[in-house]
């Protein structure tokens, strides 16, 4: 039996927002420590890994480890069918071909249950290794929405370069070029608005926007993101999911071509 | 005309071993091509109103018209093709190129027959199983290829097995041909649909020969006894087996001697001197290049050099000539895309065991009948 209840549905419904452009289907790890989503998408060039614990949810009861292959698009209906300040209770049976999601009203006087069909999926887990990055970098969520939805104007690719005076996004294409330089913020009211740079050594790395722009559908989550980066290894795009858990992105660079 | 039934087999068997894929999520990856099979398929395909294209002396451009477009389209979608060509057939083979000259005097005297009678549909089916990859068509292909900056290979025998080789000696990802022969000859990968219309909206499937011989339980050994036993080009097989008894036969006796000695000769007769042993070793041992030693090189278009030799005598129109080495300069300028595989490692892939058991029974291997069926024969 699985059962998780959270009183904020709302999030879980910004979750759907944020994978389903990435993913078309995907599996939700279900056991004792929470919820656990780990999958790349079609072409194999980026990675989400969402996290919810246990404790974050009001209520969490999970007996035995269940694996529910979901069609994203599906849930994200049943999603919109709740409003923002429902109450959300998932359940499955163990080995179950279904799931259910109730919703409830704050005042208890209206109750919506949807069922959804599993699916069976194949599944490739990647193994992540833990990562020492060279830079880290944290920013206004919105603030990094906004860049690369304004990079992604000029090409296909963004240029991001990490030094200890500050963080530079690029990209050049047939209209011209176009630079965005963030400086680390000296001193902020709130913390929410702060730019902060972790850097052991400087980093230059490409990203196509296309993928940026889709983790950046994840900005609703978190007020701010954090930005990992080595030479040579997949960027890492992090927003945290209140005090419940995180959902990461992983990104492959794009490289030099060696034969031409 | 490779392996006989061994796609429907593999859809039946093994399910999880085919993928079906988008041709833009193979961006990066160098692909070795199957050159005389897919200039069949453009001298085939490649048409209009039925009749292929020609040059001014109306000598056929309906290769050179499909190696030009369907490369550039590969190079857009960050694909690095190298083409193979055959080169001389193995003695084993006589057998079956016999029994294609022999279908194509008999498509002649049928063509023959339907242009006496006047019907527009026969002559056209006919003409089409007529058509030869010629030596010239290969020549021109190859000299389209070098001033396109594409590179190829010509292998000392079967192309399918230089495929292989290449596959295996990591020097591209994949081997792309219709023929299913590039798994018995060793090549992990292979795509299938690789240089269909882009029209035909076709998705590309990706059989993996690891995943084809967990889900079929067999050795490699087995496998390749398993393709002859099915049919293939370089020698008979046992009348009155079928795909289904192959397999379990192999399964159970584990090599074609151990078969042999257990089926009931009375019921199912095997061919005289069943030269089974020489076809196995030419899947083992194929004649081919030692694909280390072979340098691949994608270099730059010669622009000007294409529209001399398409434009002109050829009848390419010359802006679209242009247009196309524009678009072959550009997609070298780019970088490449990476992918998190080969940064991170992929552990597990359950629910595979799972599905296969439902799998087998939906439409999915209906989808590869007619793929199959579609691409029979490859006459040479």
């Amino acid at each position: 039996m699985f059962e998780a209840r959270l009183v904020q549905s709302s999030i879980l419904k910004k979750v759907l927002e944020a994978i389903k452009e990435l993913l078309n289907e995907a599996t939700f790890d279900c056991s004792d420590s929470g919820i656990q989503l780990q999958a790349m998408d079609n072409s194999h060039v980026s990675l989400v890994s969402l996290n919810l614990r246990s404790d974050g949810f009001d209520k969490y009861r999970c007996d035995r480890n269940l694996s529910m292959g979901i069609n994203l698009a599906s849930m994200s209906k049943i999603m919109k069918c709740a409003g923002n300040d429902d109450v959300l209770t998932m359940k499955a049976q163990d080995n179950a071909d279904l799931v259910t999601f109730m919703f409830e009203s704050q005042n208890q006087e209206k109750v919506m249950d949807y069922e959804m069909k599993l699916m069976n999926l194949d599944q490739e887990h990647l193994g992540i290794p833990e990562t020492d990055y060279s830079c880290v970098i944290k920013l206004p969520s919105q603030e990094f929405a906004r860049i690369v939805r304004d990079l992604s104007q000029f090409g296909e690719s963004v240029v991001i370069s990490c030094t200890k005076e500050g963080i530079k996004f690029s990209a050049g294409g047939d209209i011209g070029n176009a630079n965005i330089k963030l400086a680390q913020t000296s001193n902020v009211d709130k913390d929410e608005d702060a730019v902060t740079i972790e850097m052991q050594e400087p980093v230059s790395l490409t990203f196509a926007c296309r993928y940026l722009n889709s983790f950046a559908k994840a900005t609703p989550l978190s007020p701010q993101v954090q930005l990992s980066m080595s030479a040579d290894v997949p960027l890492v795009v992090e927003y945290k999911i209140g005090d419940i858990g995180h959902i990461r992105y992983y990104l492959a660079p794009k490289i030099e071509d060696e034969d031409n | 005309m490779g392996i006989h039934g061994l796609s429907k087999l593999i859809a039946d068997e093994a399910p999880s071993a085919v993928v079906n894929n988008e041709i833009k999520n193979y961006f990066g990856r160098k692909v070795a091509i199957d050159a005389s099979m897919s200039l069949y398929q453009f001298l085939i395909a490649v048409r209009s109103e039925g009749a292929q294209l020609t040059d001014a002396d109306g000598e056929p451009t309906s290769h050179l018209m499909g190696t030009f477009y369907r490369t550039i389209r590969l190079v857009e979608n960050g694909i690095k093709p190298v083409y193979v060509f055959d080169g001389k057939p193995p003695e084993l083979k006589s057998g079956e190129l016999a029994k294609r000259t022999e279908k194509r005097e008999e498509a002649q005297k049928e063509l023959a027959k339907a242009t006496e009678a006047g019907d527009q549909e026969m002559i056209d089916k006919f003409n089409r199983r007529l058509v030869k990859v010629t030596k010239k068509h290969s020549d021109e292909c190859k000299e389209l290829l070098r001033l396109m900056g594409i590179p190829y290979v010509e292998a000392p025998c079967e192309a399918e097995a230089q495929c292989a080789a290449l596959v295996k000696s990591g020097k591209v990802y994949a081997a792309a041909t219709e023929d299913m022969d590039a798994l018995t000859f060793g090549s992990n990968v292979l795509l299938r649909h690789m240089t269909f219309s882009e029209a035909r909206k076709m998705p590309i499937q990706e059989f993996h020969l690891d995943r084809v011989l967990s889900g079929l339980e067999l050795n490699l050994d087995e496998f390749i006894d398993l393709c002859i036993l099915l049919g293939c080009d370089y020698c008979e097989t046992i009348r009155g087996i079928g795909p289904k008894r192959a397999i379990d036969l192999i399964r159970k006796h584990h090599s074609i001697e151990a078969v042999l000695k257990n089926i009931d000769n009375e019921k199912y007769s095997t061919p005289e001197d069943w030269n089974y042993a020489g076809a196995r070793r030419l899947f083992h041992e194929p004649e081919v290049a030692n694909a280390e030693e072979l340098e691949l090189k994608w270099t730059e278009p010669d622009e000007e050099g294409l529209v001399k030799f398409l434009c002109g005598d050829k009848n390419f129109a010359e802006d679209r000539v242009r247009n196309g080495a524009k678009k072959l300069l550009k997609a070298r300028g780019t970088t490449t895309q990476g992918r998190l595989d080969s940064f991170f490692k992929i552990s597990t892939t359950p629910n595979a065991a799972k599905r296969k058991s439902e799998d087998s029974k939906t439409p999915n291997n209906k989808k590869s009948k007619t793929g199959n069926k579609s691409f029979r024969g490859k006459p040479k």
